[in-house]
């Protein structure tokens, strides 16, 4: 109930605030994203009371506070916190580095391989021919020959593919799971952003040349490519091995340090034109496994701490951005491409799973933790539509508004795996706090069992 | 290489290779200082290097916003009511007096000589003179801080150097917040425009509901992770309303620090909270404050050169009149105001607070007095405190042990006990106003507020 007289509280004092903005004012972005976090906490809050994981709360506080419905945060304030979303993105590339083991790699490496092999495999081809069969229907590929429509839909579905590591490990830094389904969703879902870029920058490629789009200046070789994989590996392991460095002489201020990291990668990223993702992932796989001792985990947990403001921030941003009316009016072409989509990754992960010889739980709950979409998908979308003026915006907006459904049904999906897979307990928070004396909410066995106070924030 | 880039990569090795030999030379030589950071800036500011061009700078405001909000807040965590009921009457009044003189006696004869040097009239030049007042008003409580870590919290000097030090920054807040209340231009839209006394209600009450919705927000919170998500969000949010309105950020997040000390059962945590995050946004401050710098277009250098005369007299006129008329002439002699004369990143945050409202008078001007009066007194402003308390740990506690005292890298935990409290270390880490004004004594190298 207290959260809920805040969020009415917090949406009084915007109304009362918002209309005496004068024009030599400060920017609205700093009064919005302070809103944001407190709105989306406050929100995250009650939806951990009910069961539901928290990155749920923030994606619907920003759907709800956001231009589609109450207008709170506009969309030129949403443009204007950009750079949150990309400081987030490269904290979570780096986060997500950091928890592969190299032990672990070696160990579950053909398995991952296996399994991501055959559940991407078997959705892009059902997406793909999904699209291709419905073409007629399909806003972005009407007046195409087949080549062409082939070409636009092995684009559309290589964006449609893609997994989210932000919620992934949004979820599992928020339960504290790390059984083996855990682990290795997080494995596959890690190691499909390597290929998935691959795949995308594939099938751009293909698409300039077949459908090209009027008046592009845009260029795409094999080299560039290359360069955008392996310079992203080269450019991330010399970053991680300077904050290993950093982290066996000096390891003062790691809360700054993090922040100072994400920053600096996603910067050096930009300019030696590689993949920022990539970068910030090798970066953190290459800091968790060279540094000495717990010093890894030391940063880690900074940056964890330092970035769970932003996450809030971030995932409330993409729910700002899902458009209900898009997402209403494309309901004939959305639906059968997350069906396709789920139904792809259902039994390519069955099949992989099987053949990598994996236990049967991660054969039959891994796919659940697979479903989510977000700033990655978002990101490449926009990609295509910046590529493509005319067809780009249809295909973006489709995307996002399969990304809509799939953010919103991933994390629960996801949670529910790691559920029933017994790797999380599935009673909710209100019910952990009263079960358990003397521990006080975020302490419970349920909310992050095997952690150490402070090792979960309620963000990331 | 974007200046974004360039930006990190310097603040970090800089931040680096200080704060490597910070501690040693805030203990060994006495100087606490961010200056180097305001230097710093100022060489990669359009003025100098090109580096951070104006663009840059504008896209960074955001960051200025929230560091102005979250040093505010931390000026009012030192006001815990129960331990200000503990405080001697005699303390606040002197602290109080001296705290009104300053901006008074600054703020009147800045009005009155840039009326006649800038060819203004009094109105208009009373804005940029009360804002040099409030500036004026503003000691750094950083000297005190390393001094007090050596000689012991408890004596009398340092007590009322370190209540004076907190009275000076919230009377200097409260003067620039309601300045920018008087000068605030009228929103559009709406159907009459506010009165002045109308946006100081908005400010308090900015300060005063964000408080109350954060004391909600925060409950017995105790995770200190939770606790930086809630408290990140309220500073973000309570200085991004004072923006958004053009208002000064500083006083309603004051407030929102005072309210939540006072309320909040977990106020060592939230402290302990906004601590941690002090130093960086301490450094982000000068930083851009230094690249923000633009000499003055109007004749500058007198009114500057005015504003620092006035201020030592201020300072220690005020405090030397405020004594005289009391009975603590024996306790404190008459000279403790020259231990005030120190300044820090307050002052600058006034300083770039009134720069903000580009709508108000001379604003490079002020701005180049803060500037001016931190690059003076800043690295001298612990010695500055040692040399007037030492006098008082000889009297009080011999020559012995007061040489022992002042050796270089000595804290109060190492000195020889004696028979009162007055060099013991204290008992309570307590961080609010009655042990001290900011961080404590083995932070003493922290904001340098």
């Amino acid at each position: 109930m207290r959260r809920v007289i805040i969020l009415i509280l917090l949406l009084l004092l915007m109304r009362l605030i918002l209309p005496l903005g004068i024009e030599e004012g400060g920017p609205q972005s700093l009064l919005a994203f302070g809103f944001l976090i407190l709105a989306a906490y406050s929100v995250g809050e009650l939806a951990k009371q009910f069961g539901l994981p928290k990155v749920v709360g923030y994606l619907v506080a920003g759907l709800f506070f956001g231009p589609s419905v109450l207008a709170i945060v506009s969309e030129q304030v949403s443009e204007e916190l950009a750079p949150v979303g990309n400081l987030a993105i490269a904290l979570i590339a780096f986060l997500a580095g950091a928890e592969l083991r190299w032990a672990e790699v070696k160990e579950n490496g053909t398995k991952i391989l296996k399994i991501l092999g055959s559940e991407l495999s078997i959705s892009f081809v059902g997406i793909v021919t999904l699209l291709v069969v419905l073409r007629a229907f399909v806003p972005f590929l009407e007046d195409t020959t087949l080549v062409q429509a082939l070409a636009l839909a092995a684009l559309f579905a290589s964006i449609a593919i893609v997994h989210s590591p932000a919620v992934t490990l949004a979820l599992l830094t928020e339960t504290g799971a790390r059984g083996p389904v855990a682990r290795t969703t997080l494995g596959v879902v890690l190691v499909a952003d390597v290929a998935v870029i691959l795949l995308f920058s594939g099938a751009l490629a293909g698409a300039r040349a077949v459908a090209p789009a009027p008046g592009s200046a845009y260029t795409l070789s094999f080299g560039l490519v290359t360069w955008e994989i392996l310079g992203s590996i080269l450019v991330g392991a010399a970053l991680g091995g300077v904050i290993a460095l950093y982290l066996r002489f000096v390891q003062r201020e790691l809360v700054m340090f993090a922040i100072v990291v994400a920053f600096f990668g996603a910067e050096i990223a930009e300019l030696a034109h590689v993949e920022t993702l990539l970068t910030l992932l090798t970066a953190g796989f290459v800091t968790e496994n060279v540094s000495r001792g717990d010093a890894g985990e030391q940063l880690r947990r900074a940056m964890e701490r330092s970035s769970a403001p932003v996450f809030v921030v971030f995932f409330a941003l993409a729910g700002a951005k899902i458009a209900v009316v898009q997402v209403a009016a494309l309901w004939y072409v959305v639906l059968p491409i997350v069906a396709v989509r789920a139904l792809g990754i259902r039994y390519g992960t069955t099949i992989g799973a099987r053949w990598a010889g994996a236990t049967p739980k991660e054969e039959k709950h891994v796919w659940m933790g697979l479903i989510s979409q977000a700033g990655v998908a978002i990101g490449l979308a926009s990609v295509v539509a910046e590529a493509y003026p005319q067809r780009g915006p249809i295909i973006r907006d489709v995307m996002l508004a399969v990304i809509a459904i799939n953010e919103t049904m991933g994390p629960i999906l996801f949670r529910q795996a790691l559920v029933r897979s017994g790797e999380v307990d599935p009673r909710p928070q209100s019910e952990l706090t009263r079960g358990t004396p003397g521990e006080g909410p975020g302490e419970g066995p349920g909310e992050a069992p095997g952690e150490a106070p402070g090792e979960a924030p309620d963000a990331a | 290489m974007s200046a974004a880039l360039t930006l990190v990569l310097i603040v970090a090795v800089a931040y680096l290779a200080t704060h490597l030999a910070f501690d040693w030379i805030a203990r060994r030589l006495l100087i606490v200082s961010g200056a180097e950071y305001l230097v710093l800036g100022i060489l990669l500011g359009p003025q100098v290097s090109g580096i951070l061009t104006g663009d840059t700078l504008d896209s960074f405001a955001p960051f200025t916003t929230l560091a102005l909000g979250w040093i505010g807040a931390i000026v009012g965590m030192q006001f815990f009511l129960p331990n200000l009921v503990r405080i001697r009457g005699i303390v606040f009044r002197l602290a109080f007096v001296e705290a009104i003189l300053t901006l008074t006696f600054v703020g009147g004869l800045l009005t009155v000589a840039m009326a006649w040097m800038l060819d203004m009239s009094y109105v208009q030049a009373a804005f940029p003179g009360l804002a040099m007042g409030a500036i004026a008003t503003v000691s750094a409580p950083t000297g005190i801080q390393v001094v007090a870590s050596r000689i012991g919290r408890r004596h009398p000097v340092v007590h009322q150097l370190e209540v004076t030090s907190a009275l000076d920054a919230a009377v200097a807040i409260a003067a620039i917040g309601i300045l920018l209340c008087i000068g605030h231009p009228s929103p559009i839209g709406i159907a009459r425009p506010l009165t002045s006394t109308e946006w100081a209600v908005v400010t308090l009450g900015i300060g005063v509901i964000g408080g109350v919705l954060f004391h909600l927000f925060l409950g017995e919170e105790r995770d200190i992770d939770r606790l930086f998500i809630s408290l990140a969000g309220a500073i973000i949010l309570t200085s991004g309303a004072a923006a958004y309105l053009s208002l000064s950020p500083l006083l309603p997040a004051l407030i929102v620090g005072a309210v939540l000390v006072n309320t909040s059962d977990n106020r060592e945590e939230i402290e302990r909270t906004l601590l941690t995050a002090e130093r960086p946004f301490y450094f982000v401050l000068l930083i851009f404050a230094g690249a923000t710098w633009e000499p003055s277009l109007r004749s500058w250098a007198l009114p500057v050169l005015l504003f620092l005369a006035a201020r030592g007299v201020g300072k220690i006129g005020g405090a030397r009149l405020a004594t005289r008329f009391s009975d603590e002439k024996e306790a404190l002699g008459l000279d403790w105001g020259r231990a005030l004369l120190g300044q820090g990143g307050l002052a600058i945050a006034i300083g770039l607070d009134y720069l903000q409202h580009g709508r108000l008078a001379v604003p490079n001007l002020v701005f180049t007095a803060a500037v001016a009066s931190v690059l003076l007194t800043d690295l001298s402003s612990a010695r500055l405190v040692r040399s007037v308390v030492m006098p008082f740990v000889t009297r009080d506690m011999g020559p012995e042990i007061a040489r022992t005292l002042a050796e270089p890298g000595r804290k109060e935990a190492d000195a020889p006990a004696t028979d009162g409290d007055v060099a013991s270390p204290d008992p309570s880490p307590d961080p609010t106003l009655e042990a001290t004004t900011g961080a404590a004594p083995d932070d003493a190298t922290g904001g340098n507020r």
